[in-house]
């Protein structure tokens, strides 16, 4: 009987695209939690760099460091990457001593600011570049979530050993 | 916390990868945490007690050499169990992109997956033709490290992401205090005697031999007792037909020499010459050479430079120049003060390179990859205390 074939293959393909579809949908869900779980992290590091930079600024440097590192932690969101590029300014200009406990801090704290800021723009590239996909696009998977955003800021990494500065 | 390593290639054959895991493991570990590595390998086979062992590996050519590997269903559910058993905070995957456990183990992975790359592998084809395969896999991955300057640019320009670059250690403490070969270095006094060595495959064009042979044949007429330390993989007969007869007894070849036998050797030297052209993405040799407090004199490029805090810690010469390279050696051998001065400079940069410091980086990286992966901070200290 041809007919029955015609069902038996239909029902393959039905089968084989409803594997692929849930597959992507689960991989558009994935990518976009973990975009969004770095920037949390990022948010974090950002919050916690800005209270060591405010904690140093008011046992050593003053002012100016002061109300950076304060514009940093009340920024709007639309303003945020300004105000944390003026506190990296900020920081570079004034001269750290390593071997102070508050320096140290600051230093630390943007380390690994540097860091949650890589992992984040990387796992903002591929939730982007899955989410924008013609397929994914056209069923709107992931519309429950917003379009990831990188946030784009100067490296903030402060004063490393000169023997492992690394090349642009 | 709960560290999974997975190396990629087999511990039965030595390999800068292997080294690296092995000195990475025994610093996390000496840092107090908890460590299980991965490899292939047979399971009679003699190994540190932190590695597990995932089966023998097969020889595949690959990338131009070959490699030894384990791949396959079997080697997939070992790594599953492997996984699953060891609960890990984090899986950390050296060169993913190999057909290999690494590869396995990126692809069975849940939670946070840290992958360093080593090889600055140029795109290949095969590279671009599984771009969607390849895709899959980077995107199980939360932090990328780099080893070199170099294999971070390929990261950037070819795979479409960052690295953070953190150098390959040393471990100075094996360096430290190691005895020089006996009768080695000898005297060295102004304008008589002094040792220099040189350490790879002289057969090979990037090592830069020939440029460092033809600065010795000139010194070694002026400058009586001036002896050349030689170690590395080669034909005796080849390396002694490229002197002329009468300079032959003053060149003195080792061979090959295990892992523990080159801080002895380095240290049996007055100057340490890497003449290299190119090539040369770090630099490794450099660090070792000055864990083991050795004067340092290498070519101008750029992977030297850095390593060498832009000649601070040691000297430089205009790549390919042999003259330049005569006239180094004769002043630095003529002056100890100076060459005190770079090996105290050397004992500093080089602790930048020492397993433990390096390994406190790679927690950092660690540590983002657990953050994007629960969206929760971990605390400055948890590195452990110094």
């Amino acid at each position: 009987m041809p007919g029955m074939w015609w069902v038996v293959g239909a029902t393959v393909v039905v089968a084989l695209v409803a594997v692929y579809l849930i597959w992507t949908a689960g991989r558009v869900e994935r990518l976009q939690d973990r975009a969004q779980l770095a920037a949390r992290a990022l948010d974090a590091h950002l919050l916690r760099r800005a209270a060591a930079a405010a904690v140093l600024a008011e046992r050593r440097y003053g002012v100016e460091l002061y109300a950076a590192a304060r514009i940093a932690l009340d920024a709007q969101p639309e303003e945020r990457e300004a105000a944390e590029n003026d506190l990296t300014r900020q920081l570079r200009a004034v001269r750290l001593d390593p071997t102070d406990g508050d320096c140290e801090a600051v230093i630390a704290a943007s380390r690994r600011l540097a860091l949650a800021r890589q992992v984040h723009t990387d796992l903002v590239r591929d939730a982007r570049s899955v989410r924008s996909r013609p397929l994914v696009r056209l069923l709107r998977m992931g519309r429950g979530h917003t379009w990831p955003r990188y946030f784009d800021i100067d490296d903030p990494t402060l004063t490393v050993p000169a023997a492992d500065v690394p090349i642009r | 916390m709960r560290i999974g390593i997975v190396c990629p290639y087999s511990f039965d054959v030595p390999g800068g990868v292997q080294n690296h895991v092995m000195d990475l493991a025994e610093a996390l570990i000496g840092l107090g945490h908890e460590v299980s590595v991965l490899a292939p390998a047979d399971e009679d086979s003699p190994l540190p007690s932190y590695v597990v062992p995932a089966g023998r590996a097969v020889p595949l050519p690959y990338n131009g050499s070959v490699a030894r590997i384990a791949f396959g269903p079997v080697s997939t559910a070992r790594v599953r169990r492997w996984i699953t058993r060891g609960d890990f905070d984090v899986l950390h995957v050296h060169e993913p992109l190999t057909l290999s456990l690494s590869m396995l183990a990126v692809l069975s992975a849940r939670g946070p997956v840290v992958a360093t790359f080593h090889t600055a592998m140029t795109r290949s084809r095969v590279l671009a033709a599984a771009q969607g395969v390849l895709q899959i896999l980077l995107e199980r991955i939360t932090a990328r490290i780099a080893v070199s300057a170099l294999a971070r640019k390929v990261q950037v320009e070819h795979l479409d992401g960052g690295a953070v670059e953190i150098p390959n250690g040393v471990a100075v403490a094996k360096y430290a205090g190691v005895e020089p070969l006996s009768g080695w270095p000898g005297a060295c006094g102004p304008g008589t005697g002094g040792t220099l060595g040189f350490l790879g495959r002289f057969t090979e064009p990037r090592k830069g031999f020939p440029i460092l042979r033809d600065a010795f044949v000139e010194l070694a007429r002026q400058r009586p007792g001036l002896r050349l330390l030689v170690a590395g993989p080669g034909d005796p007969d080849d390396l002694f037909n490229r002197f002329p007869a009468d300079l032959r007894d003053r060149v003195t070849f080792l061979g090959l020499v295990p892992e523990p036998e080159k801080a002895r050797m380095l240290r049996s030297v007055h100057l340490y010459v890497a003449p290299n052209t190119g090539g040369e993405s770090f630099g490794m040799i450099l660090t070792e050479a000055l864990a083991a407090s050795t004067t340092v004199v290498a070519s101008d490029l750029d992977a030297f430079r850095r390593v060498l805090d832009g000649g601070r810690a040691g000297r430089l010469f205009p790549t390919g120049d042999a003259v330049a390279l005569r006239q180094t050696i004769a002043e630095l051998l003529d002056d100890p003060d100076q060459r005190a001065e770079l090996t105290a400079c050397g004992d500093q940069v080089v602790a930048n390179f020492d397993w433990p410091v390096v390994a406190r980086r790679v927690l950092e990286v660690y540590a983002a990859a657990i953050e994007a992966t629960d969206g929760r901070v971990i605390d400055q200290e948890w590195a452990g205390p110094d």
